[in-house]
């Protein structure tokens, strides 16, 4: 609680800022003067939001670049020291952790808290709570507990410099006060840590893995272990973020190193989001993997026997990346499709967004009846999914490498929170998937390509908002939206329509200027949703306000439609119109156009006549409706709303137009459909009786 | 008794089929009737967004499926659910159909020309014997019900043992291919209860399927190979037409895609008729053979006791 008042306050300072400076924008070029003053003012001033080159602003206290070791990519708070073995008969994990965490807050720091993530695998924990409420992740809401899903981590020692603080530990539930919640604890020192001073944590833990469930755990011999160590939170916007583990809810941690040493059955094959320094075998059949991660927030790690290892490597604008694919049996077929969507999506953040900075990125496909680990993003590690069976047509396993490996970007290194801002990680990943495969696959072909069935990627994200349209503003934190599907919905499909629908207003090019000014800006840092909007709107040189706070902090609907549109003859008295030539046929045309919702919008109307003629409208939708009015020879032919299809918001296109000329094509198909489908399904049922 | 093969039946079976064709279109007539009444309510809607609109542009130049779940979403105009239209009517032609059973088979057990009076007389005298089957047909279910839950259950445990996918995804197929089969066989056995029923004048249905099932017994191989080439053909054809359908046709020729569609629907009841044919035909050839080969030589009665002689002269 202490956490979110803190924030608010922040928050509402930071708002109330740059909502004041962008409100007096006058003219154009005043605007665009402004912007940059204000900007530069900006720089100096508010916390956290914008970085210079030479400046990196971290937690509040601007650092500059150079006091960073040599190398280093990210401000490291924390060093992690793991020394894990693996139990692969009871499934559990015994481990050693030294946590050196580095105070860069700018205050002493006398409380940490931790997450313990695994413990939300048993009955009563709120994550299973939102569960059985909501359903989450392919689990319904009414499924019950199955005793396999339980897992744990218990913590049995915590030492700071040589004290025993375990009896210290205190189970908190910051969010939902749930007594038998324990996925977050605080332990206070017996001495505060100085601003730049580090402390160093001992922690001896034992895990125990569920089965497959919620991206984590075993499935007969494959391990998917993510999210499995004490991690400590995250000190952002001046207090402590360390929510507990919720259904609809990811991470969010501090950028360090990690020197993970697992030991584990020699047959085991690894992977895992680190290189590889060194392999010892023991005696014991067991084997002891060393490996080393830097600039990295997270650290997960995969283990099976069965794991074929499909190697490649693709060149980019930050040198060599080594791409390791872990294929599961019976998987093989997909392994090529896996690397082609893989560097082509590379190729397609190279050129887009910025460079791939890590040597190296490992696709884990999970086996089958493991599928709750799959489409899940860790640093410079994701794990994918596909079937034996997966058709060509259907381009699931591209989408899915396309997407996490997307969030190697917006959440690997832009690390936004996902607890708070799930949109600016999965939503901004979403727009740029969107774009990303219909670039490489095709507008209308991207996620389903058949002769006589397609459908592309942003049509899906569409798709996904067009069914719960209005219940929640992308800010909402992910956990308090109003079902599973509302988050699913809103976080990914209406962000993604909400950006492709912003490429209307300052266009695609600019759009794709800003997302790569974004990630330039923010990474490896923990930008918010106000640093993300700021960006586009400097980089357009526009104020969006009147979008941003319709289309991200509310939950109006945009729906136009065409009202009326018809012609009529000009009657005998009103012959001043008809012109010189009386005999000539005028007709007078009408279109009204109608705000549906309440999102206001400007909107472009092409009216067209029967001689080819054509007239284009442009209007901003404040007013409910509009009518425009055209006295012609010709008759009307066709009125449509945003004829090209760029104001993806709209719920319904629908009713975006009406043409004149009625044409049945489309119903005779559908209809031709319906009546086989039901004709076929009466024989079914004939032949039964 | 056991009949030999007779590959003339599965000729002679389209022939009959062939030569009662009015038949054919008459199911086909009242097949496309209640489903055209089934889907008149989603097409009219769809009909109110599509027709005078420029996004239905995507559903005429192909198949898209963004625009057909646009469409399904609309605020205003919603499609209703086809799931209960459907089913309704789909109800009401089964039932037609166990209606039209008796007068089916009637016609080709005895191959002649009903009038239209004869036809509809045999409809209903078989009507409810026919009912009382689909009872029995579906206690028959029950096991076959408990047969998939159980396969149900070992396809689950060897999904969570087994390394490969493989292995249970095959175990699947196979074990749907199995249930496929005994639910043909079940419902062939069904199939020569009916024709008992219509060829014998059989009242009592449990008795028409002992008896079914002991010519099944016994000719087993020779009835199912006859049933199942034409399931087979039928599944061909309209695996062909799909194929037709779904990769030859342009996405732009809606009449095309109809008298296809329809050609597969007139080939796949045809193929029914074929089998109900073929059955009737193989009884009629069974029957034939009983006459001429009688199973077995009946016991000469004992002659009749002299009537005492006193008797008769008094």
């Amino acid at each position: 609680m202490r956490a979110r008042a803190s924030w608010l306050i922040v928050y509402s300072n930071s708002s109330s800022d740059l909502s004041d400076c962008f409100r007096f924008y006058g003219g154009r070029t005043l605007r665009n003067w402004l912007t940059i003053l204000l900007a530069g003012a900006l720089l100096l001033s508010a916390r956290g939001t914008v970085s210079a080159p030479q400046l990196q602003v971290v937690n509040g206290q601007a650092i500059s670049a150079s006091s960073e070791p040599n190398g280093a990519l990210s401000t490291r708070i924390v060093a992690y020291r793991i020394d894990a073995k693996l139990n692969t008969t009871n499934h559990s994990i015994d481990a050693n952790e030294t946590l050196v965490y580095r105070n860069v807050t700018g205050q002493p720091q006398q409380t940490f808290p931790f997450h313990l993530y695994l413990n939300a695998f048993q009955p009563q924990s709120t994550l299973m709570t939102e569960v059985r409420l909501n359903g989450a992740r392919g689990i319904g809401a009414d499924s019950g507990w199955n005793d396999k899903h339980r897992a744990s981590i218990t913590i049995n020692k915590l030492e700071v410099e040589g004290v025993d603080l375990a009896g210290k530990m205190q189970f908190i539930q910051p969010d939902d006060h749930n007594t038998n919640d324990h996925t977050v604890f605080q332990v206070t020192l017996p001495q505060p840590v100085a601003p730049g001073a580090s402390v160093e944590f001992h922690l001896t833990f034992h895990d125990e893995l569920p089965e497959v469930l919620y991206r984590t755990g075993y499935k007969r011999d494959f391990y998917m272990v993510g999210q499995w160590f004490p991690k400590v939170g995250v000190w952002w916007k001046n207090a402590w973020n360390c929510h507990q583990f919720h259904a609809d809810s990811e991470f969010f941690a501090d950028f360090g190193t990690f020197d993970v040493s697992l030991t584990l059955p020699q047959n085991e094959i690894v992977g895992a989001a680190g290189d590889l320094v060194s392999t010892v075998n023991h005696p014991d059949g067991t084997k002891s993997m060393k490996f080393h991660s830097e600039d990295v927030h997270d650290f997960s790690w995969t283990a099976s026997p069965d794991f074929t290892i499909v190697e490649d490597s693709w060149t980019g604008s930050a040198g060599p990346v080594k791409i390791h694919v872990l294929m599961s049996p019976g998987h093989m077929a997909s392994a090529s499709r896996y690397i082609q969507a893989q560097e082509g999506t590379l190729a397609w953040y190279d050129k887009w967004i910025g460079p791939y900075p890590y040597g190296r990125i490992t696709i884990v496909d999970p086996p089958h009846g493991a599928g709750n680990a799959g489409g899940m993003e860790y640093p410079t590690l994701f794990t994918a999914g596909t079937a034996w069976f997966m058709p060509k047509g259907v381009r699931a396993p591209e989408d899915v490498v396309n997407h996490e490996f997307g969030h190697q970007y917006w959440y690997g290194m832009v690390a936004t929170n996902e607890f708070e801002d799930a949109w600016l990680d999965e939503g901004i990943n979403s727009y740029v998937e969107a774009k990303s495969m219909d670039a490489l696959y095709g507008p209308k072909t991207s996620m389903v390509n058949f002769p006589f069935a397609t459908i592309g990627s942003s049509d899906l994200m569409r798709l996904e908002y067009i069914s719960l349209p209005d219940t929640d503003p992308l800010t909402r934190f992910s956990w308090k939206y109003i079902s599973d599907n509302a988050y699913g919905g809103v976080t990914y499909g209406k962000t993604a329509t909400v950006l492709l629908t912003l490429e209307k207003i300052i266009g695609e090019d600019t759009m794709l200027a800003a997302m790569h000014e974004y990630f330039l800006r923010y990474r490896f840092k923990h930008p918010t949703a106000e640093d993300f909007l700021k960006t586009i709107e400097e980089v357009s040189h526009q104020d969006l306000k009147g979008y941003f706070d319709q289309a991200v902090y509310g939950t109006n609907v945009l729906d136009y439609d065409i009202w009326d549109a018809h012609s009529d003859r000009l009657h005998w008295w009103e012959k001043e119109i008809r012109g010189k030539n009386p005999s000539e046929e005028m007709r007078r045309t009408y279109v009204t156009v109608h705000r549906k919702g309440d999102f206001i919008f400007p909107v472009d109307v092409v009216v067209k006549f029967e001689d080819g003629s054509s007239a284009t409208e442009h209007w901003d939708g404040r007013d409910r409706w509009i009518r425009y009015i055209y006295d012609r020879k010709a008759k009307l032919a066709s009125a449509e709303i945003d004829p090209l299809n760029q104001v993806r918001l709209d719920r319904t296109s629908f009713n975006n137009s009406f043409v004149v000329r009625e044409d049945k094509r489309a119903i005779h198909k559908l209809h031709n459909i319906w009546i086989f489908g039901s004709e076929w399904f009466s024989q079914l049922l004939a032949w039964l009786s | 008794m056991q009949l030999a093969p007779r590959p003339k039946t599965f000729a002679s079976g389209a022939g009959l089929v062939w030569r009662w064709q009015r038949i054919l279109w008459w199911i086909f007539i009242v097949n496309l009737v209640l489903a055209l009444f089934a889907t008149k309510g989603m097409a009219e809607r769809a009909d109110w967004a599509l027709s005078h609109s420029v996004a239905s542009g995507p559903l005429v130049n192909g198949f898209d499926l963004f625009s057909l779940a646009e469409l399904a979403a609309q605020p205003d105009t919603p499609l209703e659910q086809p799931g209960p239209a459907v089913l309704h009517y789909s109800v009401v032609f089964a039932i037609f159909m166990l209606f039209a059973a008796g007068g089916i088979l009637a016609t080709y057990v005895f191959d002649a020309k009903p009038t239209t009076t004869a036809f509809f007389e045999a409809c209903g005298h078989h009507f409810w014997r026919f009912f009382r089957l689909v009872i029995y047909l579906l206690l028959a279910f029950i096991p076959m019900g408990i047969l998939a839950a159980i396969c149900g259950s070992i396809y689950n445990r060897i999904n969570a043992v087994s390394n490969s996918p493989y292995s249970a995804d095959f175990f699947f197929i196979a074990i749907s291919l199995i249930i496929l089969l005994l639910t043909m066989v079940l419902r062939l056995w069904f199939d020569m209860a009916q024709v008992i029923a219509v060829a014998e004048d059989e009242t009592r249905m449990h008795r028409a399927l002992r008896r079914a099932a002991s010519l099944l017994a016994h000719n087993f191989g020779s009835l199912l190979w006859l049933y199942l080439r034409i399931s087979l053909l039928a599944w061909i054809v309209f695996g062909l037409g799909l194929y037709l359908w779904m990769y030859r046709l342009s996405p732009l020729s809606n009449t095309a895609a109809f008298l296809l569609t329809q050609l597969m629907l007139v080939f796949w009841i045809a193929a029914r008729l074929w089998q109900r044919a073929c059955e009737a035909l193989w009884f009629r050839q069974y029957q034939a053979a009983s006459v001429t080969e009688p199973a077995y030589t009946p016991t000469p009665s004992p002659e009749p006791a002299p009537i005492p002689y006193s008797t008769a002269i008094n």
